[in-house]
């Protein structure tokens, strides 16, 4: 298979902290790739790491196959990027802030016209950014990143301070570049929410380390995984099953199923028929997502 | 890469009043000269020395101490530029290298530095014939004299560049350049190792050449130092 960004144990210790422990991440080609994790995860540090501007404790980074400790310049000619909080030089249009960044990429002049209608900020392209409000400045830090025209985007956090319509313009935006030309983009963010509407594969890290890598499928089959049966005596069912060595749980009337395959379901369902008790629902309980990444989150943070 | 870097620092340096500080230095040394000719005039003629030599002395004996100021405020000029909204972190992750970033700071710094000394001699010049002195103009000697303290405060330049642009916070940088600004202004009261003293062209030899080697040599040791610094450095 071949990935975009590939690290292997990429490690980053800030004196005693390890703000970043042995990542493996992969992200393949044409992938928008989620990275979630609550604050302080190590996020920023990692995405500061895939463009070079840390050096890792330990690991390496591959970016398009190529080592990015040996080949930086030439990978960097291919990423666009956007870390924490919008940069930007107040004194100057957001026209000529897109200027400085143009300039050294060798871009064509009319990028920056390109660029700027995209992300909706033509109207103010004379003005200094100065005035610009933080969605605005966020959206010229998007502009910028676009400006080589890019094969990978890192965007770190990039709905930060964008109100609902601004997130939602900008998640068509990045679906559409991943649809029409085949970018790959790895995007951060600590809500969930925000990556379920976009990613197609995701990386949850926590207090340094990665804890979950998939699609975003198989994060979605690992939130529902839980089976609610409610029957008749049930007090008695529960009992019934736990002899038989089946793991469930009961509260309040509900016998309660997790982490089984359909045939163990099926299983447990005809043990319950055989044995006269009389089934009135078997239910799927629909934990949302954003349960699941806590419970992954705070499962780790308990180890 | 260095001709488009230089390009973009300097399309930064707009509206940012960069071009009014260029100027206001060597006005600030030349128009001090004209403070004192214009009550001292009458000792001066009295003394046997309003010539151009002395002339040339008395501009000069302000220059290092605004020169030194100047590059305090320049480079924490530029470096606050980057600082404001951590543009260093946007601009190291373009595909540039690092040296080269460091280097075009340090060349534009060095570019207004050099005009702002051009401007000294212009200046000096000029007011100096308005003052009439009846001996030959020395060109040399104001060319001399404008240009000689720029070299030898080098070193002074690299360690301001250097200490600003790895030091977010830069309440350190200020305080070593007003420092600095306090000791330029002691010159000849402090020992000739300090670079600080460098600028004054004065040492124990008499020997103001001396001065411009020594900056020359211990600015560049210094200028890679520092860059060697900012290349390993990691970027917040
Ligand atoms: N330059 C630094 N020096 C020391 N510690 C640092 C530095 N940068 C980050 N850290 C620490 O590393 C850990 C990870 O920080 P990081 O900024 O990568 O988290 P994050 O996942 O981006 O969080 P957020 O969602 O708040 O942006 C934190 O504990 C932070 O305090
Ligand atoms: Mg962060």
């Amino acid at each position: 298979m071949e990935y975009i960004v590939e690290t292997n144990r990429l490690t980053k210790r800030f004196g005693k902290e390890l703000a970043v422990n042995g990542l493996d991440i992969k992200i393949p080609k044409g992938e928008i790739y989620g990275f979630l994790g609550p604050n302080g995860a190590g996020k920023t540090t990692t995405i500061r790491m895939l463009l070079g501007l840390m050096h890792p404790t330990s690991g390496t980074v591959k970016v398009f196959g190529k080592d990015l400790a040996k080949e930086r310049i030439e990978i960097l000619k291919q990423i666009g990027s956007l870390v924490e909080n919008p940069s930007y030089y107040p004194h100057l249009t957001a026209y000529e802030n897109l200027e400085t960044i143009r300039k050294i990429y060798g871009a064509p002049m009319e990028r920056i016209n390109d660029v700027l209608t995209i992300v909706g900020l033509s109207d103010v392209a004379k003005k200094k950014v100065k005035g610009f409000s933080l969605g605005m400045k966020q959206r010229l830090g998007i502009a910028a990143s676009l400006l080589n025209n890019p094969q990978l985007l890192i965007l770190d956090e990039p709905t930060n301070g964008l109100d609902p319509s601004g997130i939602i313009e900008i998640r068509n935006l990045l679906k559409q570049l991943a649809a029409e030309y085949g970018i790959t983009i790895l995007i951060s963010s600590h809500l969930l929410s925000e990556i379920d509407q976009i990613a197609t594969s995701v990386g949850v890290i926590s207090k340094g380390n990665l804890i979950f890598q998939d699609s975003i499928e198989s994060m979605r089959l690992y939130s529902m995984r839980k089976i609610l049966l409610k029957v008749n005596n049930s007090e008695r069912a529960w009992h019934l099953l736990i002899s038989r060595g089946v793991k469930a749980d009961y509260e309040k009337e509900i016998i309660s199923l997790s982490n089984m395959s359909d045939d163990d379901i099926a299983e447990v369902v005809r043990l319950l028929v055989e044995n006269g008790y009389s089934i009135y629902r078997v239910e799927e309980e629909k934990r949302s997502l954003e349960d699941t990444f806590l419970q992954m989150t705070s499962e780790a943070s308990g180890i | 890469m260095i001709g488009k870097l230089l390009q973009v620092e300097f399309m930064k340096l707009k509206r940012k009043g960069i071009w009014f500080l260029v100027f206001l230095g060597p006005f600030g040394v030349v128009s001090l000269q004209m403070v004192n000719y214009g009550v001292r005039k009458e000792w001066f003629l009295h003394q046997g020395t309003y010539n151009w030599d002395y002339y040339v002395l008395n501009v000069s004996a302000i220059t290092p101490f605004a020169l030194i100021l100047g590059i305090v405020i320049l480079t924490s000029f530029m470096a606050s530029i980057e600082n404001e909204t951590n543009t260093w972190k946007q601009m190291l992750a373009l595909p540039i290298t690092r040296w080269s970033v460091y280097l075009s700071k340090y060349t534009t710094l060095l570019f207004l530095l050099i005009i702002a000394s051009s401007l000294l001699a212009i200046f000096s010049l000029l007011f100096g014939i308005y003052l009439d002195f009846q001996n030959d103009i020395p060109y040399v000697d104001i060319i001399r004299y404008s240009f000689y303290p720029l070299f030898a405060a080098l070193p002074v330049l690299g360690l301001q560049l250097w200490i600003s642009t790895v030091i977010q916070n830069q309440g350190l940088p200020i305080t070593v350049g007003v420092i600095g600004v306090i000791l330029a202004y002691m010159a000849y009261f402090i020992p000739d190792w300090l670079i600080w003293k460098w600028p004054s062209l004065d040492n124990q030899w008499n020997e103001p050449l001396l001065n411009v080697y020594w900056g020359l040599a211990v600015g560049i040791g210094i200028y890679f130092v520092g860059m060697i610094d900012f290349i390993r450095r990691d970027v917040k």
